[in-house]
This record gives C-alpha cells, structure tokens and sequence, in this order.
C-alpha cells in the first residue's frame, strides 16, 4: 500500500522506478486510454529487455517494440484492428524472433491477476485444452478439481511489478477517475506491486470524489499531470483518438528506417512530453476534443 | 436503393445467424460482424441481447460505427455497460449464447488460428492474436465463423499451424472429451458460400452467392470439400436490411474486410411479392 498524502512527482521521476527487465502491465486497450506519455518517457530513458503484458493493445506495444524495449510479449492481441492493420514493429520482432511471444488470452490473464490479488499459488481456468495456447506457456499446468474430478487448465498468478495507467482524472494522493470501459485497469492495480498514473489532469479529491472513484489511491505509487497524455490514443470523456496519427505511425512503423524516424522526431525529444505536445500542435488537440460538439462532428474525426 | 454491394448483402446474411432472445457477442476489429448484430436487432431479433466487442455495452444506439472497437460513440444509448471481468465470466460460465469469430486460418472442423502462420519460433505472418477467443470459444453455445478471405486459397486449410480458437474437434479430442459445454461452429459464412457442420464437425456447403459456383468454392479450399444436397442460392437482403446497414455504417467501416475485387460485386434489389 502506497500511503504517502502527495505521490506527484515529474515524468522522468516516477518512470525511473522502472527497472531493466520489469514486468509492465499496460492499461488501457486498442485505441483508448493507452498510456502513451509513460511509453514515450521509457523509452526515452532506454528502457531495456520489458515484459509487457495486457489484453488486446496497439500503438503502446508496437512503439516499445519499435524502440527496441521489448524482450517478452503477453498480450492477448497486438494490431490496429481491420483499419489500420497488423502491428509492423511487433510483427518484424515476433517474426524474426528477436521477442518470445507468450501470447494469452483474456481470460486466463484476468484469472492470474484474480490468483495474484487473492494471494494465491494459482487457479483453474476453463478452456486451453485443445488449443495451441500451452506450447506458448509451459508455466501452465492442470489440476483435478477434488469434488467433481474435472480436470481444467491450472495457470500461476501474474504479479506485474508495475501497472502503468493513464486517467481522465486523478488527484494528489494517486486516486483515479476512469470512463468505461475500465479494460483490466481495475485488475492490474490490485495485482500489481505498484501503479504509475499520469492523468489529463490533477483535481481536488472533493472534485474527484464527484466523478467516481475507480481505482483507489493506496496502490499508487507515483501520479503525474500530463496533459494528452494518452495521445494519439482517446481519453474520454476528454478526447478522441487522433487517427491520422496512428495511421501516419503505422505507415512508418512498416520499415525498420522509417521506425527510426518517427522514434526520432515524435519520441526522443530532449524537451519531453512539453516538446512533444509542441510538436503534435494546439490545432491538432482541438480537433480531438472537439468530438463532443455534433455527431457530425464525432463521425468527421474518423473519416 | 436499386442495386446493393457484396458487403452489405454478407453483412445481412451474417446477421441472419442470429436467432431472437440470443445474448450475442462480436470481437473486437470486426465491423463486420459488429454491422450484422445491428441488423439483427433492428429487424428479425429486436429482443436479443446486444453486447458491443470492446466496450461491452448492452444494447446500444451509436450514432455511426467507428474504425476502433474501444470508442464511447459505441456505448451510446446503452443503460448499462458490463465490466471487463463480467463480461468474460458471462461468456465462461455459458451464459452467452453466440460469438462471432474468424481467423486467418480456419480448419474443416472450425478450429481457427489468429496467432501465426508458419512456425511458430519464427512465423511467416504473425498475426495480431485472439483476444479473449481462447477460452471462450470453448463455452459460448454457439459460434458463428466468418471469413472474407476464403478466395486467397490460404485461409481455408486442412490444419491450422496453431489453434488459437477451438471448432468442433482438435487433435486432443472433440468438445466431450474435453469436457466443453459450448455447442462449437454452427455457420460459418465466406465471401464464396455459406457452410454449417455436420454431426461429425465438418463444414458443409450450404448455400452459394448468385455469382459464385460449387467450383470456385472447391478450388479455393483447402480440403475436400463436403456439398450438402439441397445447396442452394444466399436469400437476398430485403430492403430494410439495407437500410439498416447503410445507416449505422454511414463510415463504411465494414469494407475494410474486403478485397476491392469483392467490394466491386454488385447486385440488382428484387422488390419483394406482394401480399
């Protein structure tokens, strides 16, 4: 438990708890709430050698990977869904073996994180047997359930040494208002050894209390105020996600050079996070906060 | 509205896999099946249970679909949005009813692999994975399969190199040897014909698209292929399912699916009998 009355501190200050080889829960999902600032500020401290695990994810993966970061894959999906595609950095990496795939499932992930918050040594899932899904996981084992003799896939609990998350809304002692869906952000709080936050922007508990609290304070370990610090991905109710640049990402993430450039000029900025949302400009952002004004307005985002 | 594409004819086709008071699930990165349970809900099926892929939102009204599964405009109009964890409890406890699923490689007995293709220490493609298909495929009463891709001649195989999702049997076993309780495939809808299973678990020709023959299906399968003997022609889309699908895809996101080849197939609206 993280009991301190005021856990803000900069990016590059709580990011450095971030050690060579930890394992990194990412919250989030797909397009939305992906915690991009934390991404682009591991990477700028040269990150090496990550465990990342998740459900279904897309630019936060794939950017790690591009940047070199990764050693082991454990997510459920890594993809740009039917619009954008197949992830490039991650699909180079995992096809030239430079990342052990430990490729998972929803299910299975949410029961070891459900075997990591109870304490225990593991639990039964239903489902695996028959599929492909151990030879990516000889950790896996089976069990006999002693009162019907059903024998069901057994699988250890996954205790992330960091979650890293990215909220709406947070205050000073690191608790979190998030909009639905919550992924496994819930999960990985409480499974987790610590939670690194940056959020849209710090409140008045009084103010946060309000919205809702979803993830509470005390498995915080550090929150920082970083504006758009989900971007390119959505942090509703505050922004959409800017698909312009995910697919100009995508479109250079498809060659190792190109990767490198995008690396160079949108993510090693010496100038950080400021730099960077100098960069991506004020218009840009008014357009991905403009999503609340019309339908017309929201549907124009993503034609 | 005098003539209508491929897609929106597939679209209405798969949602007409969907039965009333079904509770019934798309994945994530599938407009197609996304569009398809609108259709459903709006016209043969107004009391099924509508969950969104990414958003788990019941029975919502988004005002357009977007080309991201996880985005608010997809929870639009819905009274309730399940957890992540009540969702997947729902689905592995067997308390929904139907999925959608695809892959890019599908077996005869409807095991699909969305891993990789080729070895898997170093994959010729390494696709994006299966979400929570995994174990879920394996309690979920009913499954219906799609592809847009059976012409490639490479998705339709005789083994998948990996299964991701698993059809009626594998080589551990079939569902009652593994002790699944889930019903496996039950459609499985191409961009060349429709196929459901026979009691062995094996995909059958069911019903052929206008401009596609028993032929072209054989040709770009990768087994032999099983012809049921009442094969017959897909029933055209009626009006109101077109509309449907023209109006809560005005992004027209479910074309990203598509070849342009198929996106080109066109055909003439039939005004329905009268009476």
């Amino acid at each position: 438990m993280y009991l301190s009355p005021d856990k803000r501190v900069d990016l590059a200050t709580a990011v450095s708890h971030v050690r060579d080889g930890s394992m990194v829960a990412l919250g989030g999902g797909l397009s939305a709430r992906l915690p991009m600032a934390i991404v682009r500020e591991l990477i700028r401290q040269g990150r090496r050698d990550l465990h990342v695990v998740g459900s279904a994810h897309s630019m936060d993966v794939d950017l790690l990977v591009a940047a070199g970061a990764v050693a082991v894959c454990e997510e459920s999906y890594v993809g740009f869904e039917q619009d954008l595609g197949l992830a490039p950095a991650y699909r180079r990496a995992a096809e030239s073996g430079t990342i052990t795939l430990k490729e998972s499932c929803c299910v299975t992930i949410l029961t070891q994180l459900r075997a990591a918050e109870m304490g225990l040594p593991f639990l039964p899932v239903r489902g695996i047997k028959g599929t492909d899904m151990r030879r990516l996981h000889p950790e896996y084992a089976e069990t006999t359930c002693p009162f019907t003799g059903e024998v069901l896939v057994a699988v250890p609990p996954l205790i992330p040494d960091f979650a890293v998350i990215h909220a709406p809304m947070g205050d000073m002692f690191g608790n979190l208002f998030l909009e639905q869906p919550y992924v496994l952000d819930e999960r990985f709080a409480g499974a987790s050894t610590a939670v690194i936050a940056t959020v849209d922007q710090i409140v008045s508990t009084d103010t946060l209390v309000e919205r809702g609290v979803t993830i509470p304070g005390y498995f915080v370990q550090a929150v920082v105020e970083v504006p758009f610090g989900a971007h390119p991905a959505s942090s509703y109710p505050n922004y959409a996600y800017d698909r312009p640049h995910m697919a100009q990402y995508v479109k250079a993430a498809s060659k190792p050079e190109t990767a490198e450039a995008y690396l160079a000029e949108w993510v090693l900025l010496p100038g950080g996070e400021d730099e960077y949302r100098a960069k991506v400009g004020p218009e840009s952002f008014a357009r991905v906060s403009s999503w609340s004004e019309s339908i017309d307005q929201w549907k124009g985002l993503f034609e | 509205m005098s003539d209508y594409s491929f897609d929106e004819w597939y679209v209405v086709r798969l949602a007409r896999t969907i039965t009333d008071r079904e509770v019934v699930f798309h994945g994530f990165g599938s407009p197609c099946a996304q569009v398809a349970m609108y259709v459903a809900k709006r016209t043969h099926a107004p009391d099924m249970m509508l969950i969104e892929g990414a958003m788990y939102a019941i029975n919502p009204d988004p005002p357009f679909i977007p080309p991201t599964s996880n985005d608010s405009s997809l929870k639009r109009g819905a009274a309730y949005s399940m957890r992540f964890e009540e969702f997947f409890d729902a689905a592995i406890r067997g308390d929904v009813d139907r999925m959608f699923l695809s892959g890019g490689q599908l077996d005869p007995y409807g095991n699909t692999n969305v891993t990789a293709v080729g070895p898997l220490e170093r994959p010729k493609v390494k696709l994006g994975g299966g979400g929570g298909g995994c174990n879920i495929s394996a309690t979920i009463q009913r499954l219906t399969l799609w592809t847009t891709r059976h012409r490639s001649g490479r998705t339709l195989v005789a083994e998948c190199d990996f299964i991701t999702d698993i059809g009626h049997r594998t080589p551990a076993g079939n569902r009652a040897d593994l002790g699944y309780t889930g019903g496996g495939p039950q459609w499985l809808v191409t961009e060349l014909g429709v196929f459901d299973y026979d009691d062995d678990g094996r995909m059958r020709l069911r019903e052929l698209w206008p401009d596609v023959t028993v032929e072209q299906v054989r040709d770009a399968t990768g087994f032999e292929l099983s012809v049921a003997d009442d094969v017959c022609e897909v029933v055209p889309p009626s009006a109101a399912e077109l509309a449907v699908v023209r109006t809560i895809d005005p992004l027209g996101v479910r074309r990203s699916e598509f070849d342009p080849l198929e996106l080109a197939r066109r055909f003439e609206l039939v005004p329905a009998p009268a009476g």
